[in-house]
């Protein structure tokens, strides 16, 4: 059995970028490795892909071809296996609708999420609708982890976050920080990790490789591998595929979240 | 970016899977269902399926319900169901609706964890073939052990011949498909009755999907009957698929119903061309029969499918086909029917039923018989 994993966190608090890094570190622990892009933006695979842009299930659903696992499972850095579910145009029709049917596809016709070691969701920073807890409903994702900086509002969505998993009575595998520069980022979100009963897993600085890297489509774990924030991804990887104690979260009050990011 | 359809498109309006799905609960037992959406899906046959003993119930989703998802309804409204009917068998049916917003029908399930078993159908309306409620509904009873993988198996197929023979010459056929009211019935039974009358010999076929058999075995049993009146009788042959040892437990017994009714008025069936669920593939039986033994015979009358049945052997006959669609007519006419009778609104009439019901078309060829 795989161990299959979805970071959640407040948009573009760097899930994306979070999630390529640790597939990337994790294949070149030997691990084979799975990444499904169920966001619309379809921009979590390209970055392992030297800044190809493949075809996503829903672009060739609706090219109303018969579609075969050759079509939409790419092969990436060091084999890590792509998918990009997509969705429809911005404003139109149901993209949640889209990743409910994209999945049952995907299972049914490949075996990408089964005959592999680690299995990445990689969810919008929205959960806007049904559709997009779809690979947690049917039971495909075992791991959760909430990804945020120190301030107040990616705090906020992490907060919200943890309602939501506990809500699917899902449990927490752990806290996730990115940093944005903020004061004691660290300490405020171990201590969140904390409260909420979870742990602090890795604190990932803010860095411009991470930027540069993707703007010439590859990870920091490939073009930069000696840097030091390779090194924390690799970090963050080892802590991710060990075993480990998850429960579930206890969501903070509002008030309480606010005193924190004033530490 | 346009979207593409993968298949041509049809405009006339087209039987539901969701209806499909029910109607397959309906056949395997099924006490109770709760339709998981709008309050008013599927009514009319939600509630003709309750002439048949199964209830229908819904969890009423609205507006709200869309927007905030319908869960809680769907557990209030299983609990209800388990205390108000006592079930055996329950059914759980998705909609357009609760499949878009992602409801899991299981989570309810999982909730209430009723000790009976749970039949859970994720199907809405929008597939184009509406045998695929079939086929969800059957691939969940054999999950929960109510079928065997045998059975289900031979569903699966009969169900890919039936989409086939819509496709071919049934509803699927045309991109529109006008509907009609068919031939006048006294003028087919005239000709039907003076063909009989010559001494010509002829075929009655029954090919009826599932309970249709009550009314459409009446028509067949009519054309013996009168064949006998007119000292005709052993010029016809007799061919049904009424075999009792074929299909879902409903079907099985609808066929035993049938086949007793028309023995116990003297009806002598030479040949059993399969079971009530095989409509698809009973015909094709049927037109090897007839190839090996009446390929010269006169005229054939066939009931409740027709357009199964293959041409090659029937082409040299006078064909009177009996079938209950409107949208029927115009591809039997070109198969080359020469006379199409439609039994309009038949399927509710067979509901709730254990006994043939009286036809229009068998009413009016006794009626004309006993005038002359
Ligand atoms: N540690 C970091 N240091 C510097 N830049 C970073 C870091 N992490 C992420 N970024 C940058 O932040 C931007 C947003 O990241 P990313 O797309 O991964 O966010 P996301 O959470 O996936 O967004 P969305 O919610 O829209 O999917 C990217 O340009 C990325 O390169
Ligand atoms: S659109 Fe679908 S859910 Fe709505 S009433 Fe029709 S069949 Fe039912
Ligand atoms: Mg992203």
């Amino acid at each position: 059995m795989p161990k299959t994993i979805a970071i959640y966190g407040k948009g573009g608090i760097g899930k994306s970028s979070t999630a390529s890094n640790v597939a990337a570190a994790c294949a070149d622990e030997g691990y084979r490795v799975t990444i499904i892009g169920c966001d619309p933006k379809s921009d979590s695979s390209i970055t392992l892909l030297r800044g190809r842009r493949i075809p996503t299930i829903m672009d060739l659903m609706r090219e109303g071809e018969d579609i075969k696992e050759d079509d939409i499972v790419f092969t990436g850095y060091k084999g890590v296996k792509c998918v990009e579910i997509g969705g429809p145009e911005p404003g139109i029709g149901c993209a949640g609708r889209g990743i409910i049917v994209a999945i049952a596809l995907l299972r049914k016709i490949s075996t990408a999420i089964e005959d592999t070691d680690l299995v990445i969701y990689d969810v919008p920073g929205d959960i806007v609708c049904g559709g997009f807890v779809a690979p947690v409903k049917k039971g495909l994702v075992k791991e959760a982890y909430v990804l945020t900086s120190g301030e107040y509002m990616p705090l906020y969505a992490a907060n919200n976050i943890c309602k939501g998993l506990s809500r699917l009575e899902m449990t927490l595998n752990g806290v996730i920080c990115n940093s944005r520069g903020a004061d004691n980022e660290e300490k405020i979100v171990s201590e969140f990790a904390k409260e909420i009963g979870s742990q602090l897993l890795a604190f990932i600085p803010k860095d411009v490789l991470v930027q540069t890297c993707e703007r010439e489509g590859y990870s920091v774990i490939e073009k930069a591998p000696d840097s030091a924030i390779a090194g924390v991804y690799r970090k963050l990887a080892k802590a991710i595929m060990a075993d480990k104690d998850a429960k579930i979260a206890v969501p903070l009050d509002d008030k309480r979240l606010r005193e924190l990011t004033r530490i | 970016m346009p979207v593409k359809q993968k298949e041509p498109l049809i405009m006339h309006p087209r039987p539901s899977s969701i209806v499909a799905a029910l109607y397959t609960l309906r056949d395997l037992d099924t006490d109770v269902v709760i339709l998981h959406g709008p309050p008013g899906c599927s009514f009319k046959h939600a509630r003709l399926l309750e002439e048949d003993g199964m209830r229908v119930v819904t969890t009423s989703l609205d507006e709200t319900g869309f927007v905030f998802g319908g869960h809680d309804a769907l557990v209030e409204v299983l609990e209800k169901v388990i205390k108000r009917f006592n079930p055996k068998r329950i059914g759980i049916v998705g909609t357009c609706a609760s499949m878009i917003i992602g409801e899991e029908l299981h989570e309810a399930v999982m909730d209430v964890q009723p000790d009976v078993p749970v039949i859970e159908v994720e199907v809405h309306a929008g597939y184009r073939d509406n045998t695929k409620g079939v086929i969800i509904a059957l691939e969940s009873a054999l999950a929960c052990g109510i079928i065997s993988e045998v059975e289900f198996e031979r569903q699966k197929s009969l169900l890919k011949e039936a989409t086939m023979v819509e496709k071919r010459h049934g509803a699927a056929s045309k991109e529109y498909l006008e509907p009609s009211r068919g031939d006048l019935k006294y003028k087919v039974a005239e000709r039907l009755i003076e063909l009989i009358k010559q001494g010509k010999k002829g075929i009655n076929i029954l090919n009826a999907k599932k309970e249709t058999a009550f009314m459409f075995a009446d028509i067949n049993l009519a054309v013996a009957q009168v064949a006998q009146n007119l000292g005709n009788g052993p010029n016809i042959i007799n061919m049904a698929n009424l075999d009792v040892n074929l299909g879902l437990p409903k079907n099985r017994r609808n066929a035993h119903e049938v086949k007793d009714d028309l023995e116990k008025a003297g009806m002598e069936i030479h040949h059993i061309i399969g079971g009530l669920d095989e409509y698809p593939i009973a015909g094709n039986t049927a037109s090897q029969i007839i190839g090996e033994k009446y390929a010269d015979y006169d005229f054939a009358v066939i009931t409740g499918v027709p357009h199964a049945l293959p041409m090659d052997n029937l082409k040299n006959m006078e064909l009177f086909s009996i079938t209950n669609g409107p949208r029927q007519v115009v591809p039997l006419k070109e198969m080359g029917h020469k006379h199409v009778v439609v039994e309009i609104d038949l399927h509710p009439k067979t509901l709730g039923v254990n006994h043939i019901v009286e036809s229009e078309f068998g009413a009016t060829l006794r009626e004309m018989v006993k005038d002359a």
